[in-house]
């Protein structure tokens, strides 16, 4: 099985980011990420009067592994997943809901927030993401990576190493 | 497969070190991050045991820099070597690009190494994907024991056919562990190149 992937660019793009945004004034959530299987973040919106949020490669990192965990623990019960995945803290929680095989949509929010909204409202920007996502979209940009590319990321990656012993 | 992200124009690898336990895997983690720049990499995670034993996963990524306009970017990981752990290790090569071997030196862990190779091999399985195709690379760890094995003993069980790059270390002293992770972010972007 090739991981599937979602690839986002152009128009399209931006018509998910506008409905991350809209989700986050709707539930008044702090942030709103897609972020693919693997871990890797996609999109993320922030709420103007949330506070800055943490590294968002670990978050992704975690809420991707977690949800392989949880439908882990699922089918060892002879279910497909779990519904629903909640987390609630004193202050902060996050809802996680599938995004088609490729990707996961997860609302991050504080006390602020109606837990009940954040389900409904991410349910709902989750119907309008698969709608806009199942549509006709074109190839994506070519990659234009050239013969050098390879090369020239090999130096980049001497350089990561030797930065530190330079004066 | 790479993950490309054409809006923030970021082109992302998932790169695994895998073996037996103790073979040094979560050490790599810590050397790598050790020393490379704060502004190119991220927060180191790890989700450990009480006794500091990989529970689930250690990771930690990198950002090389960017080429044609794009970021390159790699996050590490591990996985745990304990054997009972296997549904972890399994969910972690999820979308695999690249993968490091960490082979333990040590007389006695001849047959872990042979075995987690062995469960390598059925993990990707899962992923209907074969260790001949992900692009990986072996390091021989823990060289400076006093009764290490013989490299030539050890790669005729990893590797009998010695086609994969081979790298001896000290991950503990920061020596071999920077030649292995090159050389498969080197294949890695190789097989994108060819891709693209």
């Amino acid at each position: 099985m090739l991981e599937p992937s979602l690839d986002l660019y152009g128009e399209t793009y931006e018509r998910v980011d506008a409905i991350l945004s809209d989700l986050l004034v709707k539930c008044h959530a702090r942030y709103a990420l897609i972020v693919d299987r693997k871990g890797f973040v996609l999109v993320h919106q922030r709420a103007v009067w949330a506070p800055k949020p943490p590294s968002l490669d670990s978050l992704a990192t975690l809420i991707a592994s977690n949800h392989s965990a949880n439908v882990a623990i699922a089918q060892l019960f002879g279910e497909a997943a779990f519904r629903e995945t909640v987390q609630q803290g004193t202050d902060v929680g996050t809802y996680v809901e599938e995004l088609g095989p490729e990707a996961l949509l997860v609302t991050v929010f504080d006390g602020t927030a109606a837990l009940g909204k954040i389900k409904l409202f991410t349910k709902q920007a989750v119907e309008r993401l698969r709608t806009l996502l199942d549509q006709e979209r074109g190839p994506p940009p070519p990659l234009d990576l050239d013969e050098g590319w390879s090369d020239d990321n090999a130096k980049l990656f001497d350089g990561l190493f030797t930065k530190r012993t330079q004066p | 497969m790479s993950t490309i992200n054409f809006a923030t124009r970021e082109i992302n690898f998932k790169l695994v070190y895998y073996g037996p336990g103790l073979s040094g895997k979560t050490t790599n983690l810590k050397q790598i991050y050790e020393h490379v720049p704060g502004d190119s990499k991220g927060e180191m995670v790890s989700l450990q045991t009480e006794d500091e034993r990989t529970l689930f996963f250690d990771f930690l990524p990198l950002d090389l820099g960017k080429v044609n306009g794009f970021k390159t970017r790699f996050h590490l990981y591990t996985v745990p070597g304990q054997v009972f752990y296997n549904s972890s290790r399994r969910l972690i090569l999820r979308g695999v690009d690249g993968i490091v071997f960490v082979a333990d030196s040590a007389p006695n862990r001849l047959r872990a190494n042979a075995e987690s190779l062995r469960n390598l091999r059925e993990n990707l399985d899962e992923y209907n994907l074969r260790l001949g195709e992900v692009p990986y690379v072996i390091q021989v760890n823990k060289r400076d024991l006093p009764d290490a094995l013989p490299l030539d003993m050890i790669q005729a069980v990893l590797d009998p056919s010695r086609r994969v790059p081979l790298f001896e270390a000290v991950a503990a002293e920061f020596r071999g562990v920077v030649e292995p992770l090159k050389s498969v972010s080197k294949l890695v972007l190789e097989k994108l190149a060819q891709k693209a």
